[in-house]
């Protein structure tokens, strides 16, 4: 049993408000990745609760008992480094025997959960190379069998797969949550990939300029994005940003903007009702939500074909909307016609997944 | 093309090595030859080698001088290697106010030229009833392989990633504990090459030994001075002395010339 708490972080770095005011619970067993560009303060988070920064205020439990003062070596926390951090001058057995060596455990039992960890990761035949000798791969596994030897409470990955290249990433990927789910160890991950986010995570943390946007599964925030930012950094090509204006007309709410104008259904109606006609919105639409068609039909808004962008059975359409750009994505087989560039095209948006954010505080409204 | 470029390059470094080897052979030669053979013209490279040079410099104060020479040379690099890491760990991981004006402190005392300091240095041992012991030689080159070792060390400190020193703290060691168990052996390299050029920087100094020692404490490179007598030079001598004097420094440079390889190639000290 592990549960990590974090109440009301704070770390600066000089002027840098690093983490501010950073609230959050990770349950027992669960894998919470810290999602965010370069400098939302995911890494500080991360040090701040392995003990190499100490937080300018707030607590860190770790099983209901504050680990603030802790020096990281007695917090029993494991940590995957972005460079692995392998000691150059020992090999893959006295990488592994070093953490249980700090224990003083005996020389039977580190041999035994050497040979065991060797067994779990497949390394036996690399136990007497040293990391020089090792693909990236292979280091990334000793990385890990050194994380996973000592069975810590917790475990904190930063970035573990960025030094990978596209196919061992996406393999590594799923081996890392097998393997915390089977040893069940509570995990905190960080990345800047929003896809390696939504592969490995029980629970996203969304985080920019040292704040959390959103907490949420991978499907929530991908689903109900709280604000601009989480819509624009999930997903991909992310999605679609038109700035609009609601209008009312006969009974029926309209969306307008200067290139189209369409009616919401009801259900959406609804939900908009109170929001006053002068308030400047944006509306947020996904690729994957927009329909072509050839022809003209009266509720879509027509646009231009300006790039194609196939993939293997996907295709991505670059429409030109005015001056206005929008991207649109779809199976290949369901489209039902092959679009042409320069050709024009009717698109339809998906209204359950349609979203309206509020131009100048960028919350989502629905 | 290639192939000529690569001939070029060999006899190129062999020429050189062999302007530098050459005195080296010479003095090899001259330590085996007696008065005659030394001043024949032209020089004589065959001859029937003789090893009462040898003998007599075995005879003479020489042997207690190179043992001198070693003792001060050796405990000053242990010395400035000891605290020299440590303070070099310290610039290199903490941050300390005024940090760079200190290190700039310590290496201009290593631009202090030896001959500025030595009358004061005379005054200060005489007082302390230091003069012609080890103690004071010791404490003199201390000063200037210390503030040599902690610039170079630092530069090799640098290189070493934190998060090296982060993964074995979170492994459950202590900041001393890391320090001799990660940091300490990643910087090996750096620690062969600072230690070689204290030790030959030690052996080889001259001015202050010269001035702080008559006789108990007296350098190999002192004695060998003396060796010019009223008799003329005795170079048979004088080389044969050379000969056993270099033999610490080439054997320790062997067994550490891996270390030394990959620290000239890497650190501050490119």
């Amino acid at each position: 049993m592990s549960r990590l708490v974090l109440e009301h972080l704070h770390c600066w770095y000089g002027q840098t408000h690093a983490v501010d005011d950073l609230s959050l619970v990770v349950e027992d067993g669960e894998l919470c990745v810290l999602l965010g560009p370069t400098g939302c303060g995911k890494t500080s988070t991360l040090r701040m609760i392995a003990g190499f920064v100490r937080p300018a205020s707030g607590d860190i439990y770790l099983d209901d008992r504050r680990i603030n003062d802790l020096y990281p070596g007695d917090r029993n926390i494991a940590m995957i480094f972005q460079s692995y951090a392998l000691y150059p001058h020992k090999t893959v057995r006295e990488q592994f025997a070093f953490p249980l060596k700090a224990s003083k455990m005996s020389a039977q039992e580190i041999e035994k959960r050497i040979q065991e960890t060797a067994d779990f990761l497949h390394m036996h035949e690399f136990l007497d190379r040293y990391p020089a000798e090792l693909s990236a791969g292979q280091q990334q596994r000793v990385a890990v069998g050194r994380a996973i030897i000592r069975r810590p409470k917790l475990f904190l990955m930063d970035e573990p797969l960025s030094q990978l290249d596209a196919r061992l990433r996406v393999e590594m990927r799923a081996t890392l949550r097998r393997l915390q789910q089977d040893l069940g160890i509570t995990t905190v991950y960080v990345t800047h990939d929003q896809l390696e986010a939504q592969s490995v995570a029980d629970k996203i943390v969304v985080m920019r300029s040292g704040r959390i946007q959103q907490v949420g599964s991978p499907l929530e925030v991908y689903r109900h994005p709280a604000n601009i930012f989480v819509a624009s950094f999930i997903g991909s090509p992310p999605m679609n940003f038109l700035d609009c204006r609601l209008e009312r007309r006969g009974g029926q709410i309209f969306v307008r903007n200067d290139h189209f104008v369409f009616a919401l259904e009801p259900a959406l109606a609804q939900k908009v009702e109170n929001i006053p006609p002068e308030k400047r919105l944006v509306l947020g639409i996904r690729p994957e939500h927009i329909q072509l068609s050839p022809e003209a039909k009266a509720s879509a808004i027509p646009a231009e074909v300006y790039v194609l962008e196939p993939q293997s059975n996907e295709l991505v359409v670059d429409l030109k909307l005015g001056d206005l750009a929008l991207k649109m994505q779809g199976d290949k087989r369901e489209m039902g016609f092959r679009p042409q560039l320069g050709q024009t095209v009717w698109m339809e948006f998906q209204q359950e997944h349609l979203h309206l954010f509020d131009k100048n505080s960028e919350v989502c409204i629905i | 093309m290639k192939i000529l470029k690569r001939v070029l390059g060999i006899v190129l470094a062999l020429f050189v090595a062999a302007v530098f080897l050459f005195p080296l052979l010479w003095v090899f030669l001259s330590s085996f030859k007696t008065k005659l053979e030394l001043l024949a013209v032209p020089p004589v490279f065959i001859f029937k080698p003789t090893l009462q040079n040898y003998i007599n410099a075995f005879n003479s104060d020489f042997p207690m001088q190179v043992r001198n020479s070693l003792i001060i040379a050796i405990s000053s690099t242990v010395i400035s290697i000891v605290l020299g890491s440590l303070t070099a760990y310290g610039f290199s991981r903490y941050s300390i106010k005024g940090s760079d004006f200190l290190q700039f402190w310590i290496l201009s005392l290593r631009m202090l030229p030896a001959i500025a300091v030595v009358v004061p240095f005379y005054l200060v041992f005489r007082s302390l009833k230091l003069l012609d012991t080890h103690i004071a030689l010791i404490l003199v080159y201390c000063l200037f392989n210390i503030s040599f070792s902690v610039w170079v060390l630092k530069g090799f400190f640098d290189e070493i990633p934190l998060e090296l020193e982060e993964a074995a703290m979170l492994d459950g060691y202590t900041p001393p504990q890391v320090f001799f168990k990660v940091s300490l052996p990643l910087a090996r390299s750096g620690l062969a090459t600072t230690a070689i050029f204290c030790l030959i920087q030690s052996l080889n100094e001259f001015l202050l030994a010269v001035s702080l020692t008559t006789r108990v404490a007296e350098t190999a490179p002192v004695g060998l001075s003396k060796v010019q007598t009223l008799m003329g030079v005795d170079w048979g001598l004088l080389s044969a002395g050379s000969i056993i004097f270099m033999l610490p420094v080439v054997i320790f440079t062997i067994v550490v010339r891996n270390e030394l390889v990959r620290g000239m190639s890497f650190g501050r000290m490119r």
